[in-house]
């Protein structure tokens, strides 16, 4: 071993590096009554050079509050989380016509609903028709939320955030489409307050516009679900016997295992399609 | 080429000031820029003026326990304005002592506010109509008291004040209520209690000094209501406000609301980063809750622009502006810094004074350290009894399986001069086997830092 402090002198630092495990986690496995919560043994954080990127090569970015937040919290989640993901593919042609429909009436309120509007407010119904797959894993016990307080992913420069539409079950799509609306903007403006985008029960997370088909998203702690929701394209479908083109977007959903069963989550996704293929069942 | 420079820093502040010291030392061109006084706020406005009122305070407080001593006055009487005057006087030395260590290191010192634009290989610094270049260029613009006017918290040069108003006042208010129990906040209105002001400190955490140890805060809280402070912890505030002769603050503590009235308010409720107007947004700094983001050697990011001090973010503590302004200046100048991790110790100069340094019990057990713990009180020790200085305890901290000393905490008569003993002890990785094998000279107060740490292992000798 040699020496990185004054004079050659071997310090803490290279005796820290020279072992496998981290000091804190072998404290914490030694005295495993006395840390009750100890974290997981934090990874071996090897430098760039050492993995073989050369110094000068590039611009090192510092990391800021929002950076450190989201590698942490996804972290844990990805690390922590036994998760998995169900797809499904929804036929969406009459949810356009409706939506084209919806927009028409609230032409004069300036008011314009968009799909991911309606993904959300379906996913609301669905949460309470099947009220297992809107809950949260804890030590304690399941929690089963009240209310589908959706969560929706913002892109803001530098990272996302998720800003909750509260209640979303009780609300008129014209009513989400302008919290959405208003809620994305400020996010952008990082003008949210710390209540608006903490404690949802759902999220939802759409690349559609970016002409993703399907991806499974991190869930969000301790949110039980994440929708993953994907481009709406034309293809082409089997119908009775024929090959006919039709609208379709791909969903995914990501479970937290510990809570939501393939089989929940199925039924959830079972309900949502149903909702958006007959947007009217929105409504019954 | 007349502008063009190795190293330009912006803001002279312990930040600035050192690190433009220690670039010349390493033979790199240097010009510091400064929009107001050298020394920045530390010298003219934080660190030093409020040690020179509070020396005032705590000497003109002494008085009324010469009888302890043995000892009579006649009749204690104070001339207020001499009082600030002397502060103004200490504050003023210091500022031309910078003016010449400035000469002396052939620093070109630019008078004006300093803004940048895009520039290669750093950015270009323009201050008014002059455009300076340099390969490198620090911001260490420092920070200023953060106000909330949507609640009144705004100074008005009159009843409602931040330190800088406190630092010069025309009176003595009779009564005062100090928002804001930080380090800032206990030093004034331990100075004003002192010259006999009523005080009342609102906090809002659930304990005052809150980033302190918890037995620290306790002891202190303790202290400071014997010497007749009032407290409302914790309370939140909800509306500050002008009345005829003086202030009235609304509060809600304990679920109760009350209206605190006073002729004066001081506001202590943190500092925000001095990042505006300077163009940093343009550049594309990151900049994170009025801080500009860093990595270890201060760079920012931006190429050739590096952010040291207050203005890159807490413990917003001269002493560690400055040593991040060194350490980042000798990684600019190619010098490899040491590997050593340098704890910073934090003081409080209030009466007790509180310094500590490391991690707290409670810290020390969230990183599931399983902390060894000694204490020990200056009420036992040989030349506390002596100097009839007899308030307060040191307590340390060590990593129950490595004995590494990973924290110390300490509060009474002048513990701000000794905490540096464990800091070093910390730089330089000792065990409790170290400190206990150290001798400390007899009688000293520092014997209870000795005790301290007999005392983790079950070996204090005086208890
Ligand atoms: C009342 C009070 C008491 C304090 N007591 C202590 C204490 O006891 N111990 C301790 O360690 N710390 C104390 N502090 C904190 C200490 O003052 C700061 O941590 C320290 O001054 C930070 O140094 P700095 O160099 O980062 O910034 P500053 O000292 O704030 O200096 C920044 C300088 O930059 C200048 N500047 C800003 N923008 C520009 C620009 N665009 N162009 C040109 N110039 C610019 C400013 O005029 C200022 O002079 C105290 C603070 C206060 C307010």
């Amino acid at each position: 071993m040699t020496g990185s402090g004054p004079h050659g002198r071997i310090i803490k630092a290279d005796v820290d590096k020279a072992q496998p495990a981290s000091p804190q986690a072998k404290a914490a496995a030694a005295a495993p009554a006395s840390a009750p919560a100890a974290a997981a043994a934090p990874r071996e954080h090897k430098s760039l050079e050492q993995m073989g990127i050369a110094p000068g090569s590039y611009d090192l970015i510092p990391l800021d509050g929002m950076r450190k937040t989201v590698a942490r919290r996804m972290t844990d989640s990805f690390r922590d989380v036994p998760h998995f993901p169900l797809t499904i593919d929804i036929e969406i042609d009459e949810l356009l016509a409706a939506r084209a429909k919806i927009n028409g009436l609230l032409e004069k309120t300036g008011v314009k609903v968009s799909v991911n509007d309606i993904v959300m407010k379906a996913c609301a119904v669905a949460l309470m028709k099947v009220p297992e797959a809107n809950a949260s894993y804890s030590p304690e016990g399941i929690a089963m939320h009240h209310h589908a307080d959706i969560a929706m992913a913002v892109a803001i420069p530098g990272g996302l955030i998720t800003p909750i539409i509260r209640k979303a079950e009780t609300k008129g799509l014209a009513q989400i489409a302008t919290e959405a609306k208003d809620l994305a903007a400020r996010a952008r403006d990082k003008k949210l307050k710390p209540e608006e985008f903490q404690g949802g029960t759902f999220s939802v997370s759409n690349l559609g516009m970016f002409g993703i088909r399907t991806f499974a998203s991190i869930l969000n702690e301790p949110q039980g679900c994440i929708l993953s929701v994907g481009a709406g394209e034309k293809r082409p479908v089997v119908k009775g016997d024929q090959i006919v083109i039709a609208n379709v977007m791909s969903v995914t959903l990501t479970c937290d295992h510990r809570v939501v069963d393939g089989a929940v989550g199925a039924r959830f996704l079972a309900a949502f399609k149903e909702m958006l293929e007959e947007p009217l069942r929105m409504i019954v | 080429m007349a502008d063009a420079f190795d190293v330009i820093v912006i803001g002279s502040g312990p930040g600035g000031y050192v690190t433009a010291i220690r670039a010349s030392q390493l033979g790199l061109r240097t010009a510091i820029v400064e929009r107001s006084e050298l020394g920045g706020i530390c010298l003219n406005w934080g660190c030093i003026p409020t040690k020179a009122l509070l020396k005032s305070g705590e000497v003109y407080e002494q008085l009324d326990h010469l009888k302890d001593y043995g000892l009579a006055v006649e009749k204690k009487a104070f001339d207020f304005d001499a009082v600030v005057k002397r502060s103004r006087k200490v504050a003023a030395q210091l500022n031309s002592g910078v003016a010449f260590l400035m000469k002396k290191h052939k620093i070109e010192v630019v008078e004006g506010f300093a803004k940048l634009e895009k520039g290669s290989p750093a950015p270009t610094v323009v201050v008014g109509d002059r455009k300076l270049t340099a390969k490198h260029v620090i911001v260490a613009t420092g920070a200023r008291a953060r106000t909330i006017p949507a609640i009144g918290l705004e100074p008005d040069g009159e009843r409602i004040w931040t330190y800088r108003e406190a630092l010069v006042p025309k009176a003595a208010p009779k009564t005062l209520v100090v928002i804001g129990s930080g380090a800032i906040g206990m030093e004034f209105a331990s100075f004003y209690r002192a010259l006999g002001s009523e005080v009342t400190v609102v906090e809002m955490m659930p304990r005052i000094l809150p980033v302190e140890d918890e037995e620290v805060s306790k002891a202190a809280h303790k202290s400071f209501e014997k010497r007749g402070i009032r407290f409302r912890v914790p309370a939140s505030v909800k509306k500050l406000s002008k009345t005829a002769k003086g202030v009235a603050l609304e509060i809600e503590a304990a679920g109760k609301a009350e209206t605190l009235e006073a002729d004066v308010c001081i506001v202590a409720v943190g500092i925000v980063g001095n990042v505006e107007d300077m163009g940093l947004e343009a550049l594309g700094v990151k900049i994170d809750r009025t801080h500009i983001v860093t990595d270890s050697h201060g760079g920012t990011g931006v190429p050739g622009l590096y952010a040291i001090g207050d203005v890159a973010g807490p413990p917003w503590l001269a002493h560690k502006a400055s040593h991040e302004g060194v350490h980042c200046v000798e990684h600019i100048a190619g010098l490899k810094p040491t590997n050593l991790t340098s704890p910073i110790p934090g003081c409080t100069y209030t009466t007790p004074q509180v310094a500590s340094v490391g991690l707290t019990e409670a810290q020390a057990k969230e990183q599931g350290l399983d902390p060894k713990v000694g204490r020990f009180p200056f009420r036992v020790n040989g030349k506390a009894i002596a100097a009839g200085e007899t308030d307060g305890f040191i307590k340390t901290v060590f990593d129950g399986r490595t004995g590494a000393l990973i924290g110390a905490h300490m509060i009474g008569h002048e513990v701000t001069e000794m905490v540096q003993g464990f800091a070093i002890a910390m730089t330089l990785e000792a065990t409790e086997a170290e400190l206990q094998a150290t001798v400390f000279p007899h009688p000293t107060m520092s014997e209870a830092m000795h005790e301290s740490a007999l005392d983790a292992y079950g070996k204090a000798l005086h208890i």
